[in-house]
Formats: C-alpha cells, structure tokens, sequence
C-alpha cells in the first residue's frame, strides 16, 4: 500500500464534504446534477483512491500502520 | 513501571474521572434531543407535540453547550495544571466542593427544564416549575427560579474551580519563584481570567434581574438590557469552550503526530490575546437588535474580526507542529508528510479532523460577524449550522477523542476498542457534514431557526440548489449518523470501565517544544497586566452601550416609575456627545 489503511480511511471520508459541496460549485457554472450523481461521482472518486492507495504494492503503508 | 495520571494523582483523578462522567451523562441526553428536535423539525419522524419542540430545544441547547463542556473542561484543566505542575491541588476537599456545587446546580436546571415535559408541572415558590427558555434564557422568557438558582451554583462552582488551579499555581509559584508558569497551567489560568470577567455579567443578569422577576420581587425587566449582559458572556462561553480544545492542540496532537510544539512563546501570545478579546464582543450577536447604535456594534464587529488573529495563528502553530511529528516519522515532500501522520489513532486523527471542522466554521463565522452579511443569515439555520461546526465538532470531537486517551490516564484501564473509536471519529465527521452543509445552504435562503414548524402555508422557500425535502434529508441523515456515532463512543466509555486494569497505559505526559517559553518575553506571564488591559477593554466596549440602553429603557424595563437610571446634570451632555460620534 502506499499509505497506511487509517490515512486511506481518513482519505476517503474527506471526501464527503468535497462532493456535497460538488452541487453547489457545479451549479455556478450552470451544470446541475441530481443526489443520485452526486452519490455516483463520489463513489468513483473512492474507487479511484482506493486503487491509488492499493497499487502498486510497497512497504510504507503497512510500516505506518504498525508504527 | 506504569506511570499514568491515575498513579501520579491518584485523588485528582478521582474529580477528573467524576468530571468527565457527568460530562458524558450530559452528552448523551442532549445528544439523543439533539435527534428528536433534527427529526422533528424536517417532519421526517414526529412523536412529540410541538410545544414540546422547546423544551426539548432547550435541554439539548443547556446540557451540551454548558454541562457537557464546562464538565469535560473543568477535567482537563485540573489534569493540566497537576500534571504540568507536578502537584497535586492544595486541598482535595475543596475541588470536590465545586465539583459537587456544578452537580447541584446541573440537577436544579435539568429539574426545572424536564418538568416542562410534564402535563401539570409542579408549583414550587408561588410558580409553575418550567424552563424552556432556550440556551440563551434571557427575557422575555422567563424560566422557574429553580432554574436561575442552578445556573448560579453552576457559574459559582466553577468559579472556585477556577479559584482552586490559581491556589495550586500560587503553591507551586513559592516553591519555584524563579520559575515560567508551564504552558498548560499558563493557558488555563489565562482562559479562567476571561472566565471571570465574562460572567461578571451573566451573574449581573440573573442575580439582579432575572431572579427578582422570576421570584415576583420586580414586576418587569429591560429585554434588551439582559439580552445584552447574556451576549456579553454569550460569545466569551465560546471561547471557554473552546480553550480546552486549543490546550489539547497545542500540547497533545504534536505529542500524537510524533513530534513537539513549534513554538510556546506563540501559543502564549495566542492565550494571552483570548484574555484580551474574548469579552469586548458580544454585541456582534445583537447586530439586530433596536436600541443599540450601530457604532457600538461595529466596534464590536472590529474586536471579532481581531480575534480571527490567535486562530490562526493557532491553525499555523499547530499544523506546524503536526509536519515536524510527521517528518520524525519518515514523512517527505511538500505534502507527503500528511499520509505518515498516524491516523490510525483515534485520538490523533479525531482532533485532527475536529481542528479541520473548525477551519470551516471559522470562514461561516466571519460572515456571522460582518455586520452588513450577518443581516443575510441572521437567525437563519446557517448560525445553528455555524455552532455545530464549532461547539459541535471542533469541541465535542476534540473532547471525545481526548477521552480515548484521558480515560485510560484515570482509571488506569486499557480502551475497549481503537477501531471502535476510530469508526465513532471518522463517523461524527461525515454526519456533520451531511447535517451542517444542509443547515448553512438552507440558512441562506431564509430558513428560520429556533422553530419547530419551518413549514409554512402558500410560502415556497427557493434553494439556489436542489431542493428543501433533499436538504431536510441531509440533516435527517446527519442526526441519525451523529447519534449513531455517540452510541458508539459512549459503548466504548462504559465497556473501558467493565475493563480490568492494565500495565500498558503510556506515561502521563505532553509535548515538548522546538521553541520552549525561555524564547517567549518574560511580560507574557504578567497576568496582571494582561486582565487590566482586558478589563479597559470591556468598559470602552460597554460603558455607552449599557448606559445608553438602561437610559433609553430603564432598569427594569420604560416607564418603570423609581427604576429609570438617573445620569447626573454633567455627565448628560458628555454621554451625548460622546453618542453622537460613536453613531
């Protein structure tokens, strides 16, 4: 992993107040999206994280998570 | 050999355990009305009437803005002024005097809130046992004096808990004459400095008026003129909220991230400013208000606007702390360093998210505090927004991650689950998310606070973005996710307790500093200094609005015969005059 499981956890919960927020910003450039799209962009972004995080494998993750 | 705060004091931990309990006792209930009220007002689930909306509103308003965190706060800092100190307090018996005049005081208020909940409530002392007052309990609602009573035996005991760390300071001060007052005693004794000027007036409010009126002594009170002395305690009871959780900042999360505080002398300067600015301020809440000219509340909005000053100074020194921790522990680059903070660890990670919450609060709370866009957002639910960002998250969640690592430290027992508390952490933080967002879009567009029907009939609300029913169940969510995250900190309290003792409890110490106070000007711990420059503050802040108010409306209220304040023939042209520039 390249960052340890709890700053993953940290990392994807962080993101929450990012994709509220992503209506309101997208809505001043005229772009209006449902909850529904909301909910599916941040769920991408997780995705994108987690596979960030999980590849390619090395040791510094699981060396921060012992620490 | 274990050397945690329960086997160094061993009595002290005694009150501090005592404290925090009552501190999550009072957690707990407001927490769940917190619930009930979030439910009720976006009419997702109604199982109360409306009229009980208040009651509800005020208990959850009185047991978390005031019981939770005085309770919690009282405990932190006697922990902070013993363990910096390396003494004990003076007399046992006197902390366990406070300790026992602040349950009293809880117990009266919570008795007179809860009996509105009562079909018939009691009639004790010629009146009808009831509170629902709201958080703020100045007139015209007027409460039991039941409930008057237990704020002042609240206010008095935790005037002579402040009274005990200044005895055990002045013990410790004989012993080392030539010594700097330790950072985690100096903040405290700075934040009850404040303290004490604060509830000057609050004390003023209930002693001279609000408990007279409530008992029949007088027949009338000045609205404005007990709406001003709250708000003159109003807004520095943030700050004594607040104090503890900056003291945990400062001396707890360098020591979690791995590292030391950057720098004393600037956390000095930053408690130092707090004492100066904490009070001179309060009118920013009145900005509404009729009768006070608008010069007194721009000198109000101008105090506030410098108190943006220690915070982030504090939000500099203490993010600076954390990248020196993080670099101790291998991190790298510009922003590298952030994913080698130890986030596993609930403590570390629920400060460091409650210190990210407050960031956020801070940018709402200077809209609250410009006078011109406070009319915007001014009893809207943005400011309920605004606090749970504030007393709600960067306080509460700083307290109940400083639990994770306090309750171990006084009853010498192992915590019952890390993951546990991590979940709870990160959980609380997506709730309030969800529920603050919510609350500060809809304050935006009008939508009332403090009212448990905001629907109203042949009237839409227009949201800039989706729509009421989607924000309603945002704040729906929230709640619900909020409660679920206190269900879990306070499984994981009452399980540590069921725990057996344990070896493993890491030493009762603090962080260290890059910077140690032998850098920091010698004149920061005049505190003498600093409280007379604190109170020239308040009165240059004060003098006219208050005079001009009872002027204007008398002591108790215009046209009270025998109660106007009667200014003496020379000092009227002068006040005039003086009006005439401020307005």
């Amino acid at each position: 992993m390249r960052v340890s499981k709890g700053a993953l956890l940290v990392g994807i919960v962080l993101l929450v107040p990012f994709v509220i927020e992503l209506r309101t910003a997208l809505s001043w450039f005229g772009i209006e999206i449902t909850v529904v799209e909301s909910a599916l962009v941040g769920l991408a972004l997780a995705v994108a994280i987690t596979a960030w995080a999980l590849w390619p494998p090395n040791e510094d993750g699981e060396a921060a998570d012992r620490s | 050999m274990r050397n945690a705060y329960v086997d160094q004091f061993p009595a002290e931990a005694r009150v501090v355990k005592s404290a925090f309990w009552s501190s999550f006792l009072a957690l707990a209930i407001g927490g769940i009305f917190g619930l009930v009220q979030a439910l009720h007002r976006t009419d997702v689930l109604r199982f109360i009437d409306s009229t009980d909306y208040y009651t509800v509103l005020t208990a959850h308003g009185v047991l978390l803005a005031i019981t939770f965190t005085i309770f919690f706060l009282v405990g932190i800092f006697t922990w902070a002024v013993t363990t910096s100190l390396d003494r004990g307090v003076v007399d046992i018996r006197f902390t366990w005097s406070w300790y026992v005049m602040m349950v009293t005081g809880t117990v009266l208020v919570a008795v007179a809130i809860f009996s509105g909940f009562l079909e018939e409530p009691p009639s004790i002392l010629g009146s009808e046992l009831y509170a629902d007052v709201l958080f703020t309990f100045y007139s015209p609602l007027q409460a039991h004096p039941i409930f008057y009573i237990g704020l002042v035996l609240f206010v008095v005991g935790t005037w002579l808990a402040g009274f005990d760390w200044f005895r055990t300071w002045w013990a410790w001060r004989d012993e080392n004459a030539d010594e700097r007052i330790p950072l985690p005693t100096f903040m405290v004794l700075t934040t009850t400095l404040f303290w004490y000027i604060c509830t000057l007036g609050v004390a003023l409010s209930i002693l001279a008026f609000l408990l007279p009126w409530s008992l029949g002594i007088v027949d009338s009170v000045n609205p404005l003129l007990t709406r001003t002395l709250f708000w003159y305690f109003g807004h520095a009871v943030v700050y004594f909220w607040l104090m503890p959780t900056y003291v945990m900042w400062y001396i707890m999360l360098p020591k979690l991230s791995g590292g030391k505080l950057f720098s004393d002398p600037l956390a000095r300067v930053v408690f130092v400013l707090f004492l100066l600015l904490s009070t001179p301020l309060g009118i920013h809440h009145q900005y509404l208000d009729p009768g006070i000219a608008e010069g007194y509340k721009f000198i109000a909005m101008t105090n506030t606007m410098f108190l943006l000053l220690p915070s982030l100074l504090t939000a500099f020194t203490v993010v600076a702390s954390m990248e020196h921790g993080a670099r101790q522990r291998g991190g790298e680059g510009y922003l590298g360093w952030l994913t080698a903070l130890p986030w596993r660890d609930p403590v570390f990670t629920g400060m460091a998210l409650a210190g990210l919450m407050f960031a956020a609060a801070g940018f709402s709370g200077m809209i609250n505090a410009g006078m011109n866009i406070n009319y915007l957002v001014h009893n809207t639910w943005w400011v309920v927004g605004h606090f749970h960002l504030t007393v709600g998250t960067a306080v509460a969640l700083t307290f109940m991650a400083a639990a994770y690592w306090f309750i171990p430290q006084v009853t010498g027992k192992e915590l019952w689950s890390r993951s546990v508390a991590l979940g709870q952490v990160l959980l609380w933080f997506v709730g309030m998310t969800f529920m603050s967002n919510a609350m500060h879009r809809s304050g935006l567009f009008g939508m009332p606070r403090r009212t448990a029907e905001p629907q109203y009939q042949n009237f839409d609300f227009e949201p800039a973005v989706g729509t009421v029913a989607e924000m309603d169940a945002q704040v729906a969510l929230g709640a619900v996710l909020l409660v679920v995250s206190l269900v879990l900190f306070l499984l994981n309290m009452v399980l540590t307790s069921f725990n057996g003792t344990s070896d493993s409890i890491p030493d009762n110490t603090y962080a260290g500093t890059l910077s140690g106070p032998e850098d920091a000007p010698e004149i920061l711990d005049n505190l003498k200094l600093w409280t007379a420059i604190a109170v020239v503050l308040v009165i240059f802040a004060y003098t006219l609005p208050l005079a001009s108010i009872v002027e204007s409306g008398g002591l108790f209220g215009p046209g009270i015969d025998g109660r106007q304040l009667s200014l003496g023939a020379d000092l009227e042209p002068a006040l005039e005059t003086l009006r005439e520039v401020v307005a």
